[in-house]
């Protein structure tokens, strides 16, 4: 079966080469998705914000929306995301094995994983990081006035690692309360048996909403590690490139105030629009002649922004100050390059 | 039927069930043993203690011995092992305290004593220890007052964290002022001694206890308060965060050591209970008859019987408490188990320390147990000696 769709791809490619035209196949993983009419993601299956399934099963969160990305870009369509729930471990297994073709949840981008050829890390979509919670009655305001604190942290986990490293490289003595039970650490550091509680800056902000006074809580700025959050696909130049810039078109998007909603009027008045906005939407752009090229329909741009929204419309619809998330973007390093934050657009020409 | 095992024993013809059970569990165990090592070599890994020098990189909550991060996972070990050990003495007397008590309790003619000590019994016999457990340490956690806020009962302080303690700073050039005190104690040692050989030869009776309270408490308290020597002590005071100076003696610890006291002192008040009910009722009739006192008759006749009785029991409780100080890890002492979880996870060598974990809760395990079985057999020996 394998082979006999590998010949059919090769002969085809060999008559598009031949011919001298632009090949209509793109890449295995893009033909398997277009053949298929349907794109295979795979999400957490239980995170806050993140992905968790609603009351009809279908996953809804931040990572469930860059799956709908890239089934708005290459179908035309965010709902023919086949969005499913699975365990970690597994997860990297089934995309290697090519029972998927993407995964949207919360993997972190590291050397050794990067460095495995089953897999392909595409865009980053949060850059997450360990970080500090304290009461804001501790009246401490940076991580470098945390000297002789006691911190508690789960037991087991990398954060006890992190901690360790960080304070011993800043000089700074500290108490570790390793608790491995999640009720018991929440006790611990709500009556005041620690003065910090230690952990990945979402989960900071996903605890602290079980606080009987959420408010009483600050996280501070500093981010002692680094979790950039990223899309893996399975390796396919073509649908590597269709991910990568349909996310970069969600962050220009964001540049520019483009979002769902008045995206149709900004169309309906591209002339008045400024030059960038213009190479992605117009009717002639720059994303048509990318859109040749990857195998795209020609509206891909248009779609992936009607139907998922920009990159902050995503951020705030699922964990921003308005959600019980109530994470505020430009606090993070998730905020715009112009705001100092990491969300670098690059230029769609 | 004694008769009908030793022929079998003896090898009038070979025990075939025997060796078979025997073969085939030797089987199993080898194949496992293979198997791991044939999927270990597949999977690239080789299995190896090597790790056990890498430096570990996380901090404890409390260590026995000084331990920073930078230290190697085999210390981390020890010190997680010593935590272990210090739990399971500490609750081993509690429990043993509050089980032996609420035993005696139990047996009273007292209606009022005996209800406190069936419901006592029967709420810690039948919850969940680790509920026990949580349930205590957010109660003390809530209850207890924040380290800003501690409880001052003189120069030691009591918050939510710890219980802080003045201590005395040690000095080596102060050493010999434990002098009197190993003097007062070889003193009290000869008193006992002595007391004992009046006793064999005279069958007079002379005081003990008092006579080694005082050596041991008034010899060096007095050569203290007459000696006048500076003692630098290091009293816990509050900086920006929490005490400093002093020891202390963190809340995990003693909740956990609460909760292992209450739960196993609940199942040793029964050992107990059924151990004093098992002393036949003529017995004590008949040393009162004999005109013994009520005491002595609790000290020479029954509390004998009761201990070999009780002690095989006492034995599956201590090892059953070693086990369980593993709960600990719940509420964030660094006990063996959490120290090894810890490595598990950063190491990736789930099977090299488990085998190490295993080997050490046996090893103390194995400790307890025949220490226990000594004291039953030199109790035996002695009730041989006086003919019961």
């Amino acid at each position: 079966m394998t082979i006999f769709k590998t010949l059919i791809s090769l002969s085809t490619s060999a008559i598009a080469i031949a011919v001298g035209i632009a090949p209509a196949t793109a890449g295995p993983v893009m033909d398997d998705i277009k053949a298929k009419g349907s794109l295979v993601c795979l999400v957490s299956p239980t995170a806050p914000g993140f992905s968790v399934p609603d009351s009809k099963g279908v996953f809804q969160g931040f990572n469930a929306d860059f799956c709908r990305m890239a089934a708005a870009a290459i179908l035309g369509d965010a709902s023919k995301a086949d969005i499913r729930g699975v365990g970690f471990s597994d997860s990297m297994k089934t995309i290697v094995a090519g029972e998927a073709h993407m995964g949207s949840r919360s993997i972190t981008r590291t050397g050794t994983r990067d460095a495995d050829e089953g897999l392909a890390f595409v865009a980053t979509t949060f850059f997450d990081g360990q970080g500090f919670m304290v009461p804001s009655a501790l009246g401490v305001s940076h991580a470098l006035e945390l000297d002789g604190a006691s911190v508690c942290a789960e037991d087991g986990s990398t954060t006890l690692l992190n901690i360790a490293d960080w304070f011993g490289a800043k000089g700074m003595s500290y108490r570790v309360e390793n608790i491995a039970d999640k009720t018991a650490r929440l006790e611990a550091f709500f009556s005041g048996k620690c003065d910090v509680y230690a952990s990945d800056v979402t989960a900071l902000s996903a605890d602290r909403q079980l606080a009987s006074a959420p408010g009483d809580y600050i996280i501070l700025p500093e981010i002692i590690s680094n979790e950039p959050l990223t899309l893996v696909a399975r390796p396919d130049q073509a649908f590597e490139a269709a991910l990568f810039w349909s996310f970069q078109v969600m962050l220009n998007a964001d540049s520019h105030g483009v979002t769902s909603a008045n995206i149709d009027a900004i169309v309906a008045d591209l002339g008045q629009q400024s030059p960038t906005v213009q190479r992605m939407f117009g009717a002639d752009a720059a994303t048509t002649d990318m859109a040749a090229k990857l195998g795209l329909p020609n509206d891909w741009a248009y779609q992936v922004i009607k139907q998922v929204g920009s990159y902050g419309e995503v951020f705030d619809r699922h964990l921003g100050t308005d959600t019980p998330f109530g994470l505020d973007r430009a606090k993070t390093p998730n905020a715009h390059a112009a705001d100092g934050g990491l969300m670098y657009p690059f230029p769609i020409r | 039927m004694m008769q009908d095992f030793r022929s079998q024993i003896d090898g009038k013809r070979p025990d075939w069930l025997g060796i078979g059970v025997v073969g085939l569990v030797l089987a199993g165990v080898g194949v496992l043993i293979v198997n791991i090592f044939v999927n270990m070599q597949a999977a690239g890994m080789t299995p190896g203690y090597g790790f056990l020098a890498q430096t570990a990189g996380f901090d404890l909550s409390e260590s026995l011995i000084p331990y920073t991060a930078g230290d190697s996972y085999g210390r981390v070990i020890v010190a997680g092992l010593l935590n272990t050990i210090l739990l399971a003495v500490v609750s081993l007397m509690l429990a043993t305290f509050v089980g032996v008590m609420m035993g005696l309790v139990s047996v009273t003619p007292s209606p009022a004593g005996r209800m406190v000590a069936t419901l006592y019994v029967e709420l810690f016999r039948n919850l969940p220890k680790i509920l026990v457990l949580l349930v205590l340490y957010v109660l003390a956690v809530r209850g207890l007052p924040p380290s800003r806020e501690a409880l001052s009962l003189g120069p030691v302080y009591l918050s939510n964290r710890s219980i802080y303690i003045p201590t005395i700073v040690p000095d080596a050039g102060q050493v010999w002022l434990l002098a009197p005190l190993a003097a007062s104690a070889l003193a009290a040692v000869w008193w006992v001694r002595r007391a004992r050989r009046i006793k064999a030869a005279t069958g007079r009776e002379s005081p003990v206890a008092i006579i080694v309270i005082a050596l041991l408490l008034c010899v060096p308290l007095g050569f203290a308060l007459l000696a006048d020597v500076p003692l630098e002590i290091s009293a816990p005071s509050f900086e920006r965060f929490d005490y400093e100076g002093g020891a202390r003696l963190s809340v995990q610890f003693l909740v956990v050591m609460l909760t292992l006291g209450l739960y196993h002192g609940a199942q040793i008040a029964e050992v107990v209970r059924g151990g004093i009910l098992a002393v036949p009722s003529g017995q004590v009739e008949g040393a009162l008859a004999l005109g013994l006192s009520r005491g002595h008759v609790t000290r020479f006749v029954v509390l004998p019987q009761v201990l070999r009785i009780v002690i095989p029991p006492m034995i599956n409780q201590f090892v059953n408490l070693i086990k369980n100080t593993s709960i600990a890890i719940a509420v964030g002492y660094s006990d063996l188990m959490s120290v090894s979880g810890t490595i598990i996870n950063q190491t990736f060598r789930p099977l090299e320390m488990m085998l190490v974990t295993m080997g050490l809760y046996l090893g103390l395990s194995l400790i307890a147990s025949t220490l226990m079985n000594r004291l039953n057999d030199t109790l035996r020996s002695r009730g041989a000696r006086r003919g019961s």
